[in-house]
């Protein structure tokens, strides 16, 4: 029983690379990745939104998780990739991230819920997770997403 | 029983139900005597009580029985129709529509036993049971011969109350169209004759017997109305009676002489129409001539053309006739054959639709990048666009549903606030044959019901004050719904007091929404405008019907969200106007595509009224802002680049290319650096993550599969 329980309580994370560090994202909001592609700019919004795409059909939101987290703006490259999330209140957006690494798959017991405010960026963290030896920050999206008050 | 499966066709019916019996009640409460409406009302409820009863809503099954055994009294006459009656009757729709809200919601009906509505209704019964005895039997004794009647038909009323049994042209009630076609009939000498044919009983064929007796009539005169209809009685829909109006150059006698020489036919009897009499009866008819209407729109337009026909005898003659026509065409189908569809698949069916749009602009714009172009290719483009904009259209009208299902629940509103506010006031609709987006007429409601309460508060005076005002008693509260071009318009309009400018005015000062300099400069329109705003409300008291401030502000953006607008006329102590306009449809629309800068926009076409050339030097400056003159008219000018924060492709000392806009009476000149053409697109929303920006009314994904912006020239001005 012990066994059919770790295997039924698992977590899947898909893992980004923004700057130097990696994070988490749940894959349960996870809609699609796809290559960056053009966007068309839209006026008078905050400088995180990079405009809006054109997904197969659907006029879908991006926005630099760099520009949020407050880190410098860099050219795009071979790996930079756009992750459309679904989020239950402001729908789909698509995320921009430097790269997009792997989906690891864990055990809720290794997610610590832990809120750290010892950084700038950390509230846009809703816990840690232990994958073997390396330790994943996991982002809290409607924190990523939100506006800055 | 697992009934979850029927739970939503249980709603709607119950919903169209409940809505029928509000109508028909109110009818009650006009014409207490009306025995096709105390059945109709029977029927419904009934009908409410059986679906309760299946689906297993034991509250609402209860409270309906009590209804149904109040009605059912009325039907047999042992108790007559009294005004607190229609009151209570009121209350049980309210608790069954709160039923019937629990149960969409949670599909549970609730806990609500409504004892003490019980109660009431079955107080209603008692008292009058046995002091209306005596009177019930003779009363019954005549109802209960009324099924026979309204067997013989559906459409037109007979009425059995004169002649007991026998179904006769005195009941035939006369719509205001019909009598001035008799009034005129008889102003030129001619005889205008009732005449009631009763066929043998033995008689098999009676629908051909009766063709007989039309023909022959038709050889002496023209038959303008008959009952039951031509329709009905051609399909035999008729017991042994019928009855026609008739207009003739011969007597009577000559004319029944030929009815009774046609074989198999009994007896005929007639005589002159008394015009004053059916004159007064024309109230009942409206509701016929409504679902009449609804079934086609023209005809309502040809009585009347008919009714303003006053000349020549053959002229009349040929009215009387297409009236007649008309009347047969009109009243064919009874029950139009419809199949539900969920609203998704619906919407699911346009979102198809657009793609395949998207898909013919890109091979659109494929087509005009290849350099030697084939005819046979561009043919078929053609062909194709054509196809689509036809299938848009289709799908659309299939989305286009009347705005009547809104509008019906109006009277009774107004009913109901008549009581509350203690004024006497009156509803006046026309235009329920509209038809709208689905979408928008599902969203409409509130904001109208927001201007008719507003209406029923502000807008008038007390019974007392309209007296002094030498206004009639009663108010009146128009709602008017019409197609104008691409858009349809709702006018809500009232006979009131009117916006008290200077009031507003004071009120905004004191607010410290506007300071006393300000309002100096401010005209009327402006000051108006200002009861958009939020939580601003001049009424002194807040009563539980408005004046709370929420109401105006909630209208206005809930009909910007629908792209519409809305619009106040005033005039203090007449009434006011406001008026509602709202684009037909929501998803495709024509626009403009510019070029600003390097990035391409969408300008809606039906906001643009020309396009002019403008050289630097015609620009003139007003209050230091960019202004042009054309044609009379100082325009102001919107420079787009600056707006949109995008370096201009072009030099200062090249011509302007300037999109003039208009919105209500106002215009401004949008300037863009070039023109790509005229384009139909397919709008789609930008989403609740960008919804900041006021001026991008959505984005649209063009030939090549860029997304373009819209740009919203309403928000701009």
């Amino acid at each position: 029983m012990g066994e059919v329980k770790t295997i039924g309580e698992t977590v899947q994370y898909v893992v980004i690379q923004i700057g130097n560090e990696q994070y988490g994202i749940d894959i349960k909001y996870v809609d699609n990745i796809v290559r960056i592609q053009h966007a068309t700019r839209v006026p008078k919004v905050a400088s995180y939104i990079k405009g809006v795409i054109n997904l197969r059909g659907e006029v879908i939101p991006i926005m630099s998780v760099r520009v949020k987290m407050q880190l410098p703006e860099i050219e795009d490259t071979k790996s930079t990739r756009i992750i459309i999330v679904k989020l239950d209140q402001l729908g789909t957006i698509g995320l921009i991230v430097d790269e997009v690494k792997e989906v690891l798959t864990m055990s809720v017991d290794n997610v610590d819920k832990v809120s750290y405010d010892k950084e700038e960026k950390s509230h846009f963290l809703m816990g840690i997770a232990k994958f073997e030896n390396r330790l994943i920050s996991l982002l809290d999206l409607n924190a990523v997403v939100s506006e800055v008050s | 029983m697992d009934v979850s499966q029927y739970l939503e066709i249980f709603l709607d019916e119950s919903r169209e139900h409940l809505q029928n019996l509000n109508t028909e009640i109110l009818n009650l409460e006009q014409d207490a005597e009306n025995q096709d409406t105390i059945n109709e009302i029977f029927r419904a409820a009934h009908s409410l009580k059986g679906m309760a009863g299946t689906m297993g809503y034991k509250r609402m099954q209860n409270l309906t029985h009590d209804m149904e055994n109040v009605f059912s009294e009325v039907r047999n006459g042992t108790i007559k129709v009294q005004p607190n009656m229609i009151d209570i009757l009121f209350q049980c729709l309210d608790a069954l529509e709160e039923y019937t809200s629990n149960i969409q919601e949670t599909s549970d009906e609730g806990t609500n036993d409504n004892t003490s509505l019980i109660k009431l209704l079955n107080d209603l019964l008692k008292p009058e049971n046995t002091a209306a005895d005596a009177a019930a039997k003779t009363a019954g004794s005549n109802a209960a011969k009324t099924p026979e009647s309204s067997k013989t038909g559906e459409n037109e009323e007979v009425q059995t109350e004169d002649d007991g049994d026998i179904p006769s042209w005195k009941d035939i009630k006369l719509d205001s169209s019909e009598n001035n076609v008799f009034r005129e009939a008889r102003k030129q000498g001619k005889n205008v004759f009732g005449i009631t044919v009763k066929v043998q009983d033995t008689c098999i064929l009676k629908a051909a017997r009766a063709f007989l007796v039309f023909k022959t009539v038709e050889e002496l005169g023209e038959i303008l109305v008959s009952a039951p209809s031509a329709q009905d009685i051609e399909d035999e829909k008729f017991d042994l009676y019928f009855s026609i109006m008739i207009i003739t150059e011969h007597n009577l006698d000559s004319v029944i002489a030929a009815i009774k020489n046609v074989s198999e036919i009994e007896s005929a009897d007639g005589g002159a129409v008394d015009l004053k009499e059916t004159a007064a009866e024309t109230e009942a008819k409206q509701e016929h001539s409504k679902s009449v209407k609804d079934k086609n729109s023209d005809s309502g337009q040809a009585s009347t053309a008919v009714a303003s026909k006053e000349s020549a005898a053959s002229t009349d003659q040929n009215a009387a006739k297409q009236q007649n026509e008309k009347k047969q065409v009109v009243s064919k189908p009874i029950v139009n054959r419809t199949v539900r569809v969920d609203i998704e698949k619906l919407d699911v069916l346009m979102n198809l639709v657009s793609e395949l749009i998207i898909a013919k602009n890109s091979l659109v714009a494929a087509s005009t990048q290849e350099g030697d172009r084939n005819a046979a290719f561009n043919e078929q483009i053609e062909y194709l666009e054509s196809v689509t904009t036809n299938l848009h259209e289709s799908v659309m009208k299939v989305r286009m549903v009347p705005i009547e299902s809104v509008m019906t629940k109006f009277p009774r509103m107004i009913r109901d606030l008549s009581k509350k506010l203690n004024k006497k006031m009156e509803l006046y609709m026309t235009g329920e044959e509209t038809e709208l987006d689905r979408t928008v007429v599902d969203e409409i409601g509130d904001p109208l019901m927001h201007l008719l309460r507003n209406a029923a508060d502000h807008g008038l005076e007390s019974s007392q004050l309209r007296k002094e005002r030498g206004k009639p008693e009663e108010g009146s509260i128009f709602l008017d719904a019409y197609q104008d071009g691409n858009n349809v318009v709702i006018e809500v309009r009232d006979d009131g007091n009117g916006i008290d400018v200077e009031a507003v005015k004071a009120k905004a000062i004191e607010r410290g929404t506007i300071s006393l300099e300000q309002a100096e400069n401010m005209s009327e329109k402006e000051i108006i405008q200002l009861l958009f705003l939020p939580s601003f409300s001049t009424a002194k008291l807040v009563t539980d019907v408005s004046g709370r401030g929420v109401g105006l502000d909630v209208v206005r953006s809930k009909i910007e969200a629908l792209s519409g607008e809305v619009e106040v006329k005033s005039k203090l102590g007449e009434g006011s106007t406001w008026i509602i306009r709202l684009p037909l449809t929501l998803a495709i629309i024509q626009t403009l595509m510019v070029v600003i800068g390097d990035e391409k926009y969408a300008i809606s076409l039906g906001s643009i009224t020309t396009i002019e050339d403008i050289a630097p030097s015609e620009i003139k400056f007003v209050q230091s802002k960019e202004v042009i003159h054309i044609r009379g008219n100082v325009i102001p000018l919107i420079r787009l680049n600056k707006v949109l924060d995008i370096k201009s492709g072009k030099g200062p000392d090249e011509n302007l290319i300037v999109a003039i806009v208009k919105k209500g009476d106002k215009y401004a000149g949008l300037v863009v650096d070039d023109l790509l053409g005229q384009q139909e697109i397919v709008i789609k929303s930008l989403g609740r993550f960008i919804n900041k920006s006021k001026i991008i009314s959505g984005a649209t994904i063009l030939g090549d599969g860029e997304v373009a912006l819209i740009l919203d020239a309403n928000a701009l001005i």
